[in-house]
């Protein structure tokens, strides 16, 4: 059953996430779609992290989610001028604030 | 305008007294670097693998003005870290080989993460020359990019370029040459990281530089920053390589957590963002954006069709229906042409040779053999025609991002329906497929388990034995069975995730490129190149293979005399036959006997033969009944009337043929797809297991709950 835990242990450290987080930040997997939103964090380690960051997930980029599919999983989202998209379970490593 | 000479050469010939100059052709996915190379190259392309790995390169020398000039085309990635084989063997290439060259291929559209690429390549030392692709696009949005201004903050040259219509390439080859040749600059600085950074990175060089081989080899520069970085390939060469490479380990271990501590952030992190924020400066002062933005472009009104949540799927599935039948209904026919041209000529040197070994060895192994690969070709090159549609409109990714979520609960990637879907018609072309995937670990797994669907070949032998022994649901269970193939990849796969290929999963993080028009030459370009290399690479290995089997069930031959009669044939006293038989005791396990064991061997050099090795053994004359159909009838009458076959073992014997070892063909092409035998061998061997024990489960559980009637 180790497995079943893998994903989770994958860079996100729930203790540390809680004490940083205050009421306006979310994880960008809970936003609806069209909206706006700014990057606060990203907690990702490893390829992960590295993946976000070349695709232009960065601190304080400013992007917009922009459909889900079937299933709400995976995401798209619009970021510095291009589409990207990721799974539910990536998208829960980045921590955003909703913007008007 | 001048004239240009171009020829295609050899690596070797008459030019080899004169200096070669080598341009290495990078960029991201989604730039434009293909059109550029074809542009640049033409058909002269030169297709292998970087040392060691099964990545793919392409490469080509053309002359330009009597100068030698060769291309080589690196591996289109995002950035040039240590996770995936394509960055390491880019950074790999242009370390250890030097180019003279860099030309870097850039989206004018979306120059900030274009550019974020091009930084790391300036990071390595090696001159580089920027192509704003694209340029036509950039233009209808209004986007101004002053490029000489450009060029100016990060000391490279910059050309405007229009991949598909070849605007700017022969500007572009000749800046390119210009620097190659020391006539231009290029890289005289390095983009600043800022104060803190700058301190850490010349002191991990100070430390460096005290082993003067090592720092003739590598670009120091580009060391301290990945070590800066934390680059797990970057440490394995120090600690390999370096004299002093504990002191400089521990140097730039120190370094880094004090940064870490002063941004209370990661290393890997700050370096990125600091690229960015460089990026950033730099288009702030060239790039502008005039008039009209346009609302909804024309990618977005396709996408808000085929990605909407409920339709998505549906159109897919539509999509993928049209090429699948495009492929296997033009392409089957076609197929059928060249294996009958195959039958005449093999025929008719039956009629003019003498008869004896080498008759047959030219006839029904050579000739057979040749004719087995050239029928796949038509599927192929089809089928390549669908995908370079499909990759290159852009489509590609919309796929997978529709079909990720089912495919992800399996351990597998969106992409991995194509393979799957192709298989169902024919596991080779299915194979070949598998390079949609972009991740070694989703392709292996793909490729491992895409031979279980039901195929082109394995339909007629269930659909027979389904006639003969389930008459009255046969629709039914043969459908089931077909979607039993489905079912088995998709839980072996996810067995294989959780066992072989576990830990991290790779991310899924992937762009959405705007939809364009694929351009013809592309894609002709790229069916050539699968084609060839399909006859090349896996033709030789499938040839010669057949020649084995062939050779396996036609030796020893049958003593002169014996009157060819029920199960005193050819094939009973040729190797492959008597195997069968001497393993008829472990067969009867699952209830079949020496006949099936002898049919399932044959069935390993392609699966229709099983049918009509089953014909031969039951006595049927091909010669007789040389209608296909007409041998199917009576196999088929046959097996009902056998006593010993029961509809018990007709199911298990299904089910192990949906499983068993995969053809020889495909076969073949695991080996040149994932460039080892033991990929090959392990595929015969899981499946052989697996098909056996669920053989003989059915066939025990049935019998004890007393189907076995």
């Amino acid at each position: 059953m180790k497995w079943l835990l893998n994903n989770r242990n994958n860079g996100l450290d729930f203790n540390l996430k809680t004490k940083q987080t205050d009421d306006w930040v979310r994880h960008l997997s809970e936003l609806d779609t069209e909206s706006d939103f700014k990057i606060i964090k990203i907690n990702a380690r490893g390829e992960i992290r590295r993946r976000l960051l070349d695709i232009g997930f960065i601190k304080n980029q400013k992007g917009r989610v922009v459909r889900k599919a079937l299933l709400r999983d995976p995401i798209e989202i619009e970021i510095k001028g291009t589409r990207v998209s990721l799974r539910r379970s990536e998208a829960e490593f980045i921590d955003v604030v909703e913007q008007d | 305008m001048r004239r240009r000479r171009r020829r295609g050469r050899g690596k070797s010939g008459q030019f080899d007294d004169r200096k070669l100059i080598r341009i290495a052709l990078a960029g991201n996915p989604n730039s434009g670097k293909t059109s550029i190379f074809n542009a640049l190259t033409g058909q002269r392309q030169h297709i292998g693998n970087y040392p060691g790995v099964t990545v793919e390169k392409k490469s080509a020398i053309i002359t330009v003005d009597g100068k030698l000039v060769e291309f080589i085309d690196l591996p289109g990635t995002y950035s040039l870290s240590a996770y995936s084989m394509e960055e390491i063997v880019s950074r790999d290439f242009v370390l250890n080989e030097k180019p003279d060259v860099i030309v870097d291929i850039l989206d004018s559209t979306n120059l900030e993460r274009h550019l974020y690429l091009l930084l790391q390549f300036q990071e390595l030392g090696v001159p580089i020359v920027g192509a704003l692709n694209m340029t036509d696009e950039a233009n209808a949005k209004g986007i101004k990019i002053d490029h000489d201004q450009l060029g100016m903050i990060l000391g490279i040259p910059f050309v405007k370029t229009v991949g598909s219509t070849g605007l700017g390439i022969d500007l572009l080859l000749d800046v390119a040459i210009k620097v190659a040749e020391g006539e231009l600059e290029s890289n005289k600085r390095h983009l600043n990281y800022g104060k803190r950074v700058e301190a850490a990175h010349t002191a991990i060089i100070n430390t460096l530089e005290m082993d003067q081989v090592f720092s003739a080899r590598y670009s120091q520069h580009w060391m301290a920053i990945k070590l800066l970085e934390k680059d797990q390939d970057a440490i394995k060469k120090i600690s390999k390589e370096h004299q002093h490479f504990d002191l400089v380990l521990s140097v730039a271990r120190e370094w880094r957590e004090r940064l870490e501590k002063q941004f209370a952030e990661d290393s890997e992190v700050i370096i990125g963002e600091q690229r960015y924020a460089y990026i950033h400066g730099a288009i702030k002062e060239t790039v502008s954006l005039s008039g009209h933005s346009t609302g909804i472009d024309f990618t977005e009104k396709i996408d808000r069709i085929v990605l909407n949540r409920f339709l998505g799927i549906p159109i897919f599935l539509g999509i993928m229906f049209v090429i699948y039948q495009l492929t296997f209904s033009l392409g089957n026919p076609l197929a059928d042409g060249i294996s009958i041209m195959f039958t005449r000529l093999s025929l008719l040197l039956t009629r003019i040779l003498p008869s004896g070994p080498l008759q047959e060895l030219l006839t029904n192994g050579v000739i057979n053999g040749v004719g087995g690969v050239l029928t796949f070709l038509p599927i192929i090159l089809l089928l390549f025609l669908g995908l370079s549609f499909l990759e290159d409109t852009g489509y590609m990714s919309r796929a997978a991002f529709v079909m990720d979520k089912v495919f992800h609960m399996f351990g597998l990637h969106g992409r991995s329906f194509i393979p799957f879907m192709i298989s169902t018609g024919c596991a080779v072309p299915g194979i070949m497929s598998a390079r949609v995937l972009t991740n070694r670990k989703d392709r292996i797994v793909t490729i491992m388990v895409s031979p279980l669907m039901m195929c082109g070949a394995k339909a007629p032998v269930i659909a027979m034995l389904v006639a003969a022994f389930f008459p009255n649901n046969a629709t039914l269970i043969f459908w089931g069975i077909w979607l039993f193939g489905w079912i088995t990849a998709f839980f072996i796969a996810l067995i294989f995730r959780k066992t072989l290929f576990k830990g991290e999963q790779t991310p899924f993080v992937m762009e959405l490129p705007p939809y364009r028009r694929p351009l013809i030459k592309n894609v002709i370009l790229h069916m050539w190149e699968k084609s060839s290399e399909y006859i090349k690479k896996a033709g030789t290995v499938i040839l010669a293979a057949s020649i084995i089997v062939w050779f396996i069930l036609s030796y020893p031959k049958a003593p002169q005399n014996t009157v060819k009669d029920f199960g005193k044939t050819d094939v009973t006293y040729s190797i492959g036959g008597r195997l069968g038989k001497s393993i008829e005791p472990v067969l009867k396990w699952a209830g079949f006997d020496w006949k099936i064991g002898v049919s399932l061997i044959a069935g390993v050099a392609a699966k229709e033969v099983i049918i009509s090795t089953m014909g031969i053994l039951y006595g049927i004359d091909e010669d007789v009944s040389s209608q296909q159909s007409h041998v199917d009838f009576m196999v088929k009458d046959k097996l009902k009337s056998d006593p010993n076959y029961s509809p018990l073992m007709a199911f298990a014997l299904m089910i192990f043929i949906m499983i068993y070892i995969p053809c020889i063909a495909t076969l073949a092409m695991v080996k040149k797809e994932l460039g080892s035998w033991k990929w090959s061998l392990f595929q015969a061997g899981y499946t052989l297991l697996v098909a056996f024990i669920m053989a003989v489960g059915i066939f025990q559980m049935g019998s004890l709950l007393g189907f076995g009637g």
